[in-house]
């Protein structure tokens, strides 16, 4: 299995305030392999933005890494990521330059009194030897290839001066100096329009297929996942309640979260008078959770069973579902 | 960015007119005018009307209002003043003789409170909820909340009356000119204004860098994969030094017009004090230069102000 970029088992992340506790992440495994694209899918709130903060060690000071264990397979080993002080040096020699990360909203993610290059240069600087003038060099060659114009002049500029689409290409930049294995973006187009969401996607593939990164694409959209996903693990409150390849998810799904996600969507070619259907009710409350499975009060299927949480069922050595009743959506209930 | 600096200076310029304009109005709405203060009541009774309008003829006091501010005008930017009512001084020399020990007290506790409260406040804010924390913002509440005549008086008795290790007062005692001489004057009331513009500072510095630090662009650096000082320094103090720097400016001219309280409790000869006697002396067109030499230190620190951001925070520079 050299493939295996990172391995993620079991882990539980708890955020704590004012004496509560939120189990925003609650026994979560997958894998991510190299020059594949794991999607992340659930509403806001279900552990998904969690998860890929616990993976870089960027949760926030109330919070912690409860068990479970997080590999990261580096060409000099495995490395026990769950097991590193959070700033130390090792995490920060990891962080920017094997396992990078993307943020939603790059009107924010980028610091606005710093210029692009500068910014892109410290990265180069904490995990490269290039100095002084091979930095700029190099950052202005990123921004060449993400298909940012007069790269030279671009550099110079500060974030205020880039437009939306601009700015995602330059936080890939800054993310992609160092070429990482692992890629993580958390909703990286959800603040961008249609079209420039298809063109930074489209950047995206191709730095997977150039560099063989692995990508942790974090969404809560469908299409997104249909497009452009290998593997997908959909989350809700905190578990991942179904995951597997692409088609085994999107054509086949076994759980009715799943299903009622894909439902809920639109999709193109159907016409106007296609059925779509809001999933019913809400998220709970983190802090008052349902007993059993976390969905089951919003849930079609739901049954006096319900009230003890399921076991992970395997359905093929990659589609994972974890469901009382998902033998009946088998049967195209 | 120069034409930005130039821009802004001409445009201090109207304002600059319009504002000596309604000081002089000011002067002008006083009772009396300049030969009612320049002849005792008693002489005055003595002399016939033609004598004094004599006078003001003379003097140029009969011309139109605007005819006069012209006139005063041309003279001020000829650096003439005018003089003061109490003993005729000319205006000028009571500016040349009290501005340097204002600005030497300035500077200092612009300095210190400068240096003090960012780093203060910047510890008060990674260490947010420590022990140290609490300390500071307890210190920062008593600082901003205790009256500076308050903390003025104790240090005096404590450290002048008491230990008398310093003097109680003044600037320099007569035949001692040294440069060194002039600190030991300098301590107390450069400490406690100081202390209470740093309390400010901090309380600021702090908040701002809190802010800051909760920004997502913080986050970016640490997944940059940057040691903490840098992040902390380098992405949060950075950022947050831009309300901290419109604070201080908006100090300036205060202490640049005279700390009033601090200057009467340490007999600081600066403007402060000039201002407090000129007051109480009636003395207008002394009050009068003073306030538009205030207003002038308004204007200027908010270009100074203006200046210092656009050059720390590029955004500022779009206009």
């Amino acid at each position: 299995m050299s493939d295996v970029a990172l391995e993620v088992r079991d882990i539980r992340t708890y955020i704590y305030s004012n004496q509560r506790c939120n189990k925003a992440v609650d026994g979560v495994s997958f894998t991510i392999h190299r020059g594949k694209t794991l999607c992340i899918v659930g509403e806001s709130g279900c552990g998904k933005s969690v998860t890929a903060s616990a993976i870089m060690q960027l949760l926030p000071a109330l919070s912690r890494i409860e068990s479970g264990s997080i590999i990261y397979h580096s060409d000099k080993g495995e490395v026990r990521i769950d097991q590193l002080p959070r700033n130390g040096a090792k995490m920060r020699a990891i962080r920017g330059s094997e396992i990078a990360m993307i943020f939603q909203d790059p009107m924010t993610a980028l610091n606005p009194v710093y210029t692009i290059g500068f910014q892109i240069a410290e990265t180069l600087m904490y995990h490269t030897k290039l100095r002084g003038r091979r930095i700029r060099e190099r950052s202005v060659e990123l921004l060449r290839r993400m298909g940012i114009p007069l790269p030279e002049q671009r550099a110079a500029e500060y974030p205020h001066n880039f437009s939306g689409g601009m700015r995602q290409r330059a936080m890939i930049a800054m993310a992609m100096a160092c070429s990482p294995k692992i890629l993580i973006a958390d909703e990286p187009t959800t603040a961008l329009d249609v079209t420039i969401q298809a063109q930074i996607f489209e950047l995206m593939e191709r730095l997977k297929s150039e560099h063989d990164t692995a990508i942790m694409l974090i969404t809560h959209d469908m299409g997104v996942v249909a497009e452009l996903a290998d593997e997908v693990a959909v989350m809700y409150m905190g578990k991942i309640v179904e995951a597997g390849t692409v088609d085994e998810v999107l054509r086949r799904p076994r759980h009715p979260y799943t299903r009622a996600l894909l439902r809920s969507i639109p999709v193109l070619g159907r016409g106007k008078n296609q059925d779509i259907q809001p999933i019913r009710g809400s998220t709970p409350d983190p802090y008052e959770r349902p007993p059993g499975c976390q969905f089951a009060p919003r849930c079609d299927f739901a049954t006096s069973e319900c009230d003890v949480m399921p076991e992970e069922a395997m359905l093929s050595s990659s589609h994972r579902v974890m469901c009382w009743h998902h033998e009946r959506l088998a049967n195209g209930a | 960015m120069l034409t930005y600096i130039i821009r802004r200076i001409l445009a201090l310029i109207p304002m600059l007119l319009v504002i000596s304009f309604l000081v002089y109005l000011g002067l002008e709405l006083t009772p009396g005018d300049a030969v009612s203060y320049m002849i005792p009541p008693d002489v005055a009774g003595n002399l016939s009307a033609e004598d004094l309008n004599a006078l003001r003829e003379q003097l140029g006091l009969n011309k139109s209002f605007l005819e006069r501010y012209g006139i005063w005008l041309f003279n001020v930017l000829q650096g003439n003043f005018g003089h003061s009512l109490e003993g005729g001084v000319p205006i000028k020399d009571i500016f040349l003789d009290r501005l340097p020990a204002t600005l030497e007290l300035s500077a200092v506790a612009i300095f210190f409170s400068t240096v003090f409260g960012c780093v203060l406040g910047t510890i008060g804010a990674l260490k947010r909820g420590s022990a140290t924390d609490s300390g500071l913002t307890v210190a920062g509440m008593l600082g901003v909340s205790i009256p500076e005549f308050f903390f003025g008086l104790v240090a005096l008795s404590y450290f002048s009356l008491h230990l008398e290790w310093l003097p109680v007062g003044g600037r320099l005692l007569p035949g001692h000119d040294s440069y060194w001489d002039r600190i030991p004057h300098l301590v107390l009331p450069g400490l406690v204004l100081s202390l209470m513009m740093t309390a400010g500072v901090m309380r600021y510095s702090r908040a701002a860098m809190l802010d800051a630090l909760g920004r997502e662009y913080i986050r970016t650096a640490r997944a940059k994969g940057l040691p903490e000082w840098r992040v902390n320094l380098m992405h949060g103090l950075r950022t947050a030094l831009t309300p901290v720097i419109v604070l201080i400016g908006f100090r300036l001219p205060t202490l640049i017009g005279g700390s009033v309280i601090i200057e009467q409790i340490f007999q600081w000869p600066g403007v402060g004090n000039e201002f407090i006697a000129a007051v109480r002396g009636q003395d207008y067109p002394l009050v009068m230069m003073i306030a538009l030499f205030s207003v002038l230190a308004m204007l200027l620190a908010s270009l100074i102000i203006d200046i210092l951001t656009a050059l720390i925070d590029p955004r500022v520079r779009l206009e």
